[in-house]
């Protein structure tokens, strides 16, 4: 079981829209895989069409008096399953914080799973977090999703200084371009300077597509509906990241 | 759990969906034709490994689905246009991970197959998002079928729509793979192969009828690889061919004095000429199996210049695997095997003039065994370091002719304890197999190398086979080290008291 946590500080990025259509494409290819929405807003439950709740609520969860298997809601597709969120967990931080060790709850709640799931997604909320911690802790890869603009290159800075300061060498951080637009020159330089400054990051680019907008209306994953050159790029993306596990 | 039902010849799928439909709201997906077409080893290895590979092709897809065979639930699932013969030829998917360490070398070949008009439905809630699955299979040949694919967290729903069915058309559940009633209804069933000798014999028969019993089945082997060795389907079936040779080869040596002189000579002339046309292929398809085994034992940088030697060992193999299906498909071959079976088919003499043929299979059995057994004690006595490895080979070739003649007679005895001794006898035979394999290998090695040579191949790839064939030496003195642990753990007064108990019965 690997866990792949996308994560960013910054929100709008397109952290729900990289995690939903990833473990599309890595259910497509036949892998077990489960996305966990963390994400108190439920995007990734909405996308799915799962009620937004958590049975039991966010403090049975966290103080694990369930294990987290009941929770799971099979999704409309093959080898694809999710944990939905609801409003209660925006108090995460207080109830992680209630717990010993803290930082180690996600872990301990996704150990349990490892045998019936290939890859785990988590889709995180935006923020630095107890949460970020604990999902730091859990995760063996944090996929971070960058738009090409200096308020985004800011807060990619700011998480390898975060994961610098607290040793957190575990997760492998791979960022990756996200709502990229190929006209733009800033973009472009944007990029390049990225690539230079931290060769992990991921070659593959998810473009600012309306497609991918319209997740929201046909609530399922872009390559559900669509064949289009964004689709196709999410598929790309998850081989790069398969070849990077490799 | 996917739960499967069987619909009587009186329910039709429309009075089925009425039934469901006045309790939720059911969306008809798609209704199509489709063929599914089963898939398996010839050695049924999916099966053994309670797999069942289904193709289903139909218009708008054709999907490969492994499931497994006691709970139905689904394992793997890819979209494909064909299956591939071999597990590495699939795309590096969950599917093929699944697939490479069961099929390994074996082939993927179609079983059988059945046509049948698909309807798919789902349910779904007020978000219009998917609950349960439902699958209806109309058949001309079989009762239809109905399948209920329940989604996790959703399990009410599928609950309350077993009721119904259990409740309104009084239907049960049902947990047979639609793979078994297509056997059946083509008189076969499933693992109808197996290398394994299972050969029914009962202690008191007739010594001459027994071993006749014994060539039928090794016959049997022989044939029903025949096919599959001439078509080059995989190295298996050339495997076990010679497998079924060497038994009958064996078995015309060491059950002695049963049957008549003149067909002993005869058929062990043909036997071994069997054995001789079919070497230089086997030897040639385990270069190939080990290829990329070998390529690891070099350093990386020279990894790639071994691939001259794997053209050149494909273009061999192609070769000899030609001229073993032009000796397969001769006279000589065809004439000699049609007298041969019509030989084991023909009714038995009632006064048998060779001299144990009256012997009870059991008598004669214990004798042999007893017999070869001791020449495999006193043969591994005599080797120490300085012994040349001509008597490694001879007494492999001895050990392969004790576990033969248990496998053949393994029914007459009790069987854990027989089991335990042919495990160990195996244990020994691996070692002397690996001796004579690394013996054989380093010495073809050397040959292959000096005709490259001859042909002008590059330094590197000459330099890559040298240290291949140094390889081989140090792992062939490895083993011989080896030997002499395992010779002595096969002679433990243990395993001589079960072997002197089972077989020494008349003997001292």
């Amino acid at each position: 079981m690997k866990v792949l946590a996308l994560y960013s500080i910054k929100g709008g990025v397109g952290k729900t829209a990289g995690a939903v259509n990833l473990a599309f494409n890595a259910a497509q290819a036949g892998y077990r895989t489960l996305v966990w929405d963390l994400d108190p807003q439920a995007a990734s439950s909405y996308y799915f069409r799962i009620k937004p709740k958590i049975k039991g609520g966010s403090k049975n969860l966290i103080a694990g008096k369930h294990e987290l298997d009941v929770l799971i809601k099979g999704t409309d597709f093959d080898n694809l399953d999710l944990i939905p969120v609801d409003f209660s967990f925006r108090n995460v931080d207080l109830l992680l914080d209630d717990q010993k060790k803290p930082t180690k709850q996600i872990k301990k709640r996704l150990k349990p799973l490892a045998d019936s799931y290939d890859f785990i997604f988590l889709d995180c909320p935006p923020s630095i977090s107890l949460l970020s911690e604990a999902i730091f802790e859990a995760a063996d890869v944090l996929l971070s999703p960058i738009i090409p603009s200096t308020l985004s290159l800011r807060t990619l800075v700011q998480l390898k200084e975060f994961i610098d300061d607290h040793a957190l060498t575990h997760a492998q951080l791979l960022p990756f371009f996200s709502m990229v637009d190929s006209r733009k020159k800033m973009h472009k330089d944007i990029m390049q300077q990225v690539l230079a400054d931290y060769p992990a990051t991921l070659k593959t680019t998810i473009p600012c597509a309306s497609d991918i907008e319209r997740m929201g209306v046909e609530r399922m994953p872009l390559g559900a509906y669509s064949k289009s050159r964004s689709a196709r790029a999410y598929a790309e993306l998850w081989q790069e990241i398969l070849m990077r596990l490799a | 759990m996917v739960t499967h039902f069987e619909l009587p010849a009186h329910v039709t799928a429309e009075q089925l969906i009425a039934s469901v439909s006045e309790q939720s709201s059911l969306h008809l997906v798609s209704k199509h034709p489709v063929l599914k077409t089963y898939y398996d080893s010839f050695d049924w290895r999916l099966y053994r490994h309670d797999i069942i590979c289904e193709f289903s092709q139909s218009t708008q897809a054709s999907i490969l689905q492994l499931s497994h065979r006691k709970t139905s639930e689904l394992i793997a699932s890819t979209t494909l246009i064909e299956v591939p013969s071999f597990s590495t030829q699939f795309s590096a998917d969950k599917m093929r991970q699944i697939l490479e360490p069961v099929l390994e070398m074996r082939a993927l070949r179609a079983i059988c197959h059945v046509e049948c008009l698909v309807y798919q439905f789902d349910i779904v809630n007020n978000d219009e998002k998917t609950v349960l699955r439902i699958q209806i299979e109309e058949f001309e040949r079989f009762n239809h079928r109905l399948s209920l694919f329940p989604i996790k967290g959703y399990d009410k729903v599928a609950g309350r729509i077993v009721e119904v069915i259990a409740e309104q058309l009084k239907l049960c559940a049902i947990d047979r793979p639609l793979l078994l009633d297509i056997l059946k209804s083509q008189s076969r069933h499933p693992k109808d192969y197996s290398s394994k000798l299972d050969i029914p014999l009962s202690p008191d028969m007739r010594a001459d009828i027994a071993s006749k019993l014994i060539f039928s089945n090794l016959l049997h082997m022989l044939k029903v690889n025949e096919s599959g060795t001439i078509a080059n389907i995989d190295t298996e079936f050339l495997h076990d061919f010679r497998v079924a040779v060497r038994r009958t080869r064996v078995g015309l040596s060491q059950v002695k004095n049963t049957l008549p002189d003149d067909i002993v000579v005869r058929f062990k002339e043909f036997f071994s000429w069997l054995g001789q046309i079919t070497s230089e292929t086997r030897d040639l398809d385990v270069y190939l199996l080990n290829f990329e085994y070998y390529k690891k034992q070099v350093p990386v940088d020279l990894r790639a210049s071994l691939d001259l030697l794997h053209e050149l060992l494909a273009a061999k193999q192609r070769q000899a695997q030609k001229q073993l299906a032009k000796h397969l498909r001769s006279a000589r071959y065809s004439t000699l095997l049609a007298a041969w079976e019509a030989y084991l088919g023909s009714t038995p003499n009632n006064k048998p003039t060779q001299v144990d043929a009256k012997l009870t299979i059991k008598a004669l059995a214990d004798l042999r065994i007893w017999k070869v057994y001791k020449r495999v004690i006193k043969e591994g006595e005599a080797i120490d370091q300085h012994t040349p490895p001509e008597a490694l080979h001879r007494l492999r070739k001895t050990c392969k002719k004790l576990r033969y003649l248990m496998e053949f007679f393994q029914h007459l005895y009790a069987e854990r304890r027989i089991t335990s001794l042919i495990k160990q006898l195996k244990r020994l035979q691996d070692v002397l197999g690996d001796y004579q394999d690394y013996a054989t290998q380093q010495q073809k090695l050397m040959h292959f190398s000096q005709e490259m040579q001859v042909s002008n191949a590059p330094d590197k790839t000459i330099m890559a086979m040298a240290l291949l064939i140094e390889d081989f030496d140090k792992r062939k003195n490895k083993i011989r080290d080896h030997f002499t642990w395992q010779f002595s753990a096969f002679k433990k007064p243990e395993n001589h008291t079960v072997f002197h108990a089972l077989f020494a019965t008349h003997h001292s």
